[in-house]
């Protein structure tokens, strides 16, 4: 008798949210014709934002100009945006809707990935651009914003759904939250219309800033409407990286200590402070990317497999990477984290200027524009393999690359070779030539038997028709579809600086080394090499 | 030239060992692949052949692509295999490995083959990595022309999935498409092209993509993406939705080749799938197949929960060419409300509109540009696995070109026939 085929029931919910889930999905199986659109399958998206208002703060600024609003315009300009959108505008400068509006279309032609400027997709656009002179302090202020925003649901159908997006200083961001509170723009009722908040990076200067940021966000939103935005989640290849690890059966058998020796993480920044002294002077390295871009990146690799690509799902096994890093002591911290600032030199072909003779810097700075660190996460997947980590600024070139070194063969049966059989790397390239290479030892065609490197290099640019979309644009759309996977929550970031936070403390308490200590247009300073050179391995040549 | 398979093996052979020279030659011709990339792989195949003149110093291979197949070109006559070749050159930086550009001449001449390989060596756009591929162009003579497939399959990549590319009237149910559809992963056509109004090969078509479980990619269908965008566009907003249940009249205008189409000759495939897509979409069965009716329209009848919904095809006058849609219009009524949704399409622009009982609700127009051919075969050549939106498309276009439709009767049948590639088709 053949058996019969039974479906296996779901897995029990265990969990207050699992149960959440479970109910929202049981309610979108009942009423599929109200949640879902059928002729959507198989596009592009298979939803697409509701119609909403963008209303974005720090509108005349250089991060709107340069990347919101272009990317703004792309997904106009794709048709990945509903028609009932506004772009209400938010600065303190005086401006017309038309003048801003002329303006930020200057910035399109200009920081546009696709040129030249689509007029009809423009003209189209620019009809839903809206200035709000405001002062972030002003009351009156905000509640005419409330009341225009209001007006604008009646014109554009943007139904009261608001995405509030703060491309600002840091130090405004507590003011505009609770400024958003206080006229009850950040609440959300059903059928009304939804609330969300973008916060720019960075969340905050040391763990007890972030907590109490975090905190001051939280009296207002709810952590469920807060988009953390670090640019680098949403890069092809950070993604791509997850498709990697969780689509790909055979490297999860070897993604471990048992077959990886060390695992390195390079951002790598050609230029220097490009105008941004005073901005600087007050992060550095650790804080600019150490804290968000490569902690982040080290999490995609040693996270444990999610349960699904739910935000949450991704979320809690990030933070269960950062979470199991071990926070380095005032001991660990000099042994194991290498602070650099460049000197004059050149980059390029081009004489670079040193840090301390960049505008806006001190010129006894002691600001940080290189950091380099050893760090291990203790949990049984990694224990014991080093993950090796540096950023800096006007290094030699621009390239961010994560490279999982494997363990050499347990025998050299090759020793007599002519070449050397260097241990296998599985390199992935972030930017710039998006790819990845695996490289490993073939034999050299001939009599002898001498063996060589050879790498098996998969280049995004040969394989794909498609161009990849900016960073910004992918997450705008994410936070527009209510999708929070690529961005930061507020436990993430806290365990984030829980780790960079000791090391920031014991910099401020010792005394630091001769500064500066790379030339611009170098590889960083000699202390970075030698705390590779102590564990008999180096930096890759990029 | 080669004249057999194995001497094609060779040259093959001889000339990826001295391609480093053409690689060079290519790296300088970089620049211009992105603007002219068929003039760029032209040079390239130009200095590839110097080179072989010049030098034998081996060893080196250009890279070959990480995604790549081999891509099999039933061309038919010379005029469409050189097309065919064009486009292929320019999707140089991203085409198939290895593609056979098959086409048969004198065919009651002396048995034989002429081949001649094109090599393609380029740079990806911004001089990045390094792309290598081959075209091999055979024209087979006399009884050889009878027997393609023995001169495919020794040439095909081992371990590369194959798609044959028929762009003209593939003839189906007939000898040679019983041996090449075997070795085929794919099947790529475009039903626009196709002579008559199409909808016989279409009927033939979705039969044999349902009984091989052959993927087939239309470029009819695949240019129909903008269009799809456009009308689900219509529906995203929830209040709207459920008119989606509640369709009552899908009609849909198509550029005629004359006023009225009084023949019928005009291909109305892009028109049908339109029809297909949505009725496979939203749920509904066919009640009368599609049949032709007074000045050159067509109607159907399809059923969708528990009322029916009309279907007319409708020829109009247009300055688009023969066969292309004009509009698309889906109508619905749900406890009193009616709602029209809009679609029309130029060479760039889309317009939507909606009309909510007569309020215009939304109207919008974007730019989405109509595909090229360059572009629809980068797709059809990166179309991994079967679209089953597609699948359900084409499964859907049978059923409302069931037999007893009547498509089979009249011009619909018999132009669809005699063909260049019907006149030797025992392979």
């Amino acid at each position: 008798m053949s058996p019969t085929r039974v479906s296996a029931p779901p897995p029990p919910a265990r969990t207050a949210r699992q149960l959440r889930e479970a109910a929202t999905a049981a309610r979108r199986r009942s009423r599929p014709d109200a949640d879902t659109n059928p002729l959507r399958q198989g596009l592009r998206l298979e939803r697409v934002p509701d119609p909403c208002a963008f209303v974005l703060f720090g509108a005349t600024g250089d991060l709107a100009h340069r990347k919101v609003i272009p990317a703004i315009y792309q997904l106009w300009r794709t048709n990945l945006l509903p028609a009932e959108f506004s772009l209400v505008a938010v600065a303190r400068r005086p401006y017309t809707n038309e003048a801003f509006a002329a303006e930020v279309r200057t910035s399109v032609e200009k920081f546009s990935r696709v040129q030249p400027i689509d007029e009809a997709a423009w003209d189209e656009l620019a009809k839903r651009i809206t200035y709000q002179q405001l002062d972030f302090s002003d009351d009156a202020g905000f509640d005419r914003l409330g009341a225009r925003l209001d007006e604008l649901d009646g014109q554009n159908g943007t139904a009261g759904n608001r995405l509030f997006y703060l491309a600002t200083q840091p130090s405004q961001v507590t003011e505009i939250v609770r400024q958003l509170g206080r006229v009850g723009l950040d609440k959300e009722i059903r059928g009304a219309g939804w609330r969300r908040l973008i916060v720019e990076k960075p969340f905050g200067r040391d763990l007890d800033s972030a907590r109490l940021l975090n905190h001051e966000v939280h009296k207002v939103f709810r952590e469920t409407q807060v988009y953390r935005i670090d640019h680098y989640l949403g890069k092809e290849t950070v993604r791509n990286l997850l498709v990697f690890r969780f689509g790909n059966g055979i490297f999860e058998p070897v993604w471990n200590r048992s077959y990886v020796d060390h695992v390195q993480i390079t951002v790598a920044e050609s230029i220097g402070v490009e105008g941004r002294g005073a901005f600087y002077e007050e992060t550095g390295a650790s804080r600019d990317i150490l804290q968000n871009h490569l902690l982040q990146l080290m999490t995609l690799v040693a996270m444990e497999p999610p349960s699904s690509f739910q935000a949450d799902a991704l979320r809690d096994q990030k933070l269960q990477v950062l979470r199991a890093i071990a926070a380095p002591d005032a001991d660990d911290v000099r042994r194991d984290v290498v602070r650099g600032q460049y000197g004059p030199g050149w980059v390029g072909g081009e004489p670079a200027s040193g840090y301390r003779q960049e505008p806006e810097v001190d010129p006894d700075s002691e600001t940080e524009t290189y950091v380099a660190g050893r760090f291990t996460i203790d949990d049984w997947r990694w224990s014991g393999v080093p993950f090796y980590l540096r950023a800096g600024k006007r290094l030699p070139k621009r390239a961010t690359e994560i490279a999982i070194q494997f363990k050499d063969v347990p025998l050299r049966l090759f020793r007599e070779s002519a070449g050397d059989p260097a241990p296998n790397v599985l390199a992935m390239r972030i930017q710039p030539d998006e790819g990845i290479m695996l490289r490993f030892a073939a034999k050299v065609p001939g009599l002898g038997l001498d063996v060589r490197a050879v790498n098996m290099d998969f280049a995004y640019d040969t394989s794909f028709v498609v161009d990849s979309p900016d960073a910004y644009e992918t997450l705008i759309l994410d936070a527009l579809l209510g999708d929070a996977s690529l961005f930061t929550r507020s436990d993430e970031v806290e365990a984030a600086w829980a780790v960079v936070t000791p090391i920031i403390n014991a910099w401020a308490e010792s005394a630091p080394p001769h500064l500066p200590n790379y030339a611009a247009g170098s590889w960083g300073p000699e202390a970075a090499d030698e705390l590779l050179e102590r564990d008999g391995r180096r930096w890759r040549r990029i | 030239m080669a004249h057999s398979v194995a001497e094609i093996e060779g040259q093959l052979g001889k000339l990826w060992a001295h391609a480093a020279v053409a690689r060079a030659e290519a790296a300088r011709a970089e620049a211009a692949l992105v603007a002219a990339q068929a003039e760029a792989a032209a040079r390239a195949a130009a200095a590839l052949a110097a080179a072989r003149e010049t030098s034998d110093a081996g060893g080196h291979h250009v890279a070959a692509r990480t995604s790549v197949l081999n891509l099999v070109v039933v061309a038919g006559d010379k005029a469409t295999a050189q097309e065919c070749s064009a486009t292929i050159a320019a999707t140089a930086s991203r085409h198939a490995s290895r593609s056979l550009i098959l086409s048969a001449t004198d065919p009651d001449g002396p048995a034989g083959l002429d081949a001649r390989i094109e090599a393609l060596a380029t740079t990806a756009a911004r001089g990045r990595a390094e792309a290598g591929a081959e075209t091999i162009h055979i024209a087979a003579r006399g009884e050889t022309g009878r027997h393609l497939a023995s001169i495919i399959v020794p040439l095909l990549v081992h371990d590369l999935p194959v798609a044959l590319w028929w762009p003209k009237d593939p003839p189906f149910g007939t000898h040679r498409a019983e041996r090449l559809l075997p070795i085929a992963d794919r099947l790529i056509v475009d039903g626009s092209a196709w002579s008559g109004s199409g909808l016989d090969l279409l009927a033939q078509m979705a039969a044999v993509a349902e009984e091989r479980h052959v993927v087939v990619v239309d470029w009819a269908l695949l240019r129909q993406a903008r269009w799809r965008e456009a009308l689900a566009s219509v529906y995203d907003l929830p209040d709207l939705r459920p008119h989606l249940g509640a369709v009552r009249r899908i009609e849909v205008e198509y550029a005629a080749a004359e006023p009225g189409d009084p023949a019928g000759a005009t291909n109305v495939v892009r028109p049908l799938y339109h029809v297909a897509w949505l009725a496979s979409r939203l749920g509904m069965t066919v009640v009368e197949p599609m049949r032709r009716a007074s000045e050159g329209r067509r109607h159907a009848t399809l059923r969708q929960k528990d009322h029916e919904v009309e279907v007319l095809l409708r020829p109009a006058l247009s300055d688009l060419g023969a066969g292309s849609t004009v509009s698309v219009q889906i109508a619905s009524r749900l406890r009193g409300a009616e709602l029209l949704g809009s679609v029309a399409a130029g060479d760039r622009i889309v317009e939507v509109s909606v009309l909510d009982n007569g309020r215009e609700r939304v109207r919008r127009s974007y730019v989405a540009p109509r595909l090229s051919d360059v572009d629809l075969l980068g797709r059809a050549v990166e179309e991994g696995v079967a679209d089953p939106v597609a699948v359900r498309a084409l499964a859907m276009a049978g059923r409302l070109l069931a037999p007893d439709s009547g498509v089979h009767l009249g011009s619909d049948r018999s132009s669809s026939h005699g063909t260049g590639d019907r006149s030797h088709d025992d392979d």
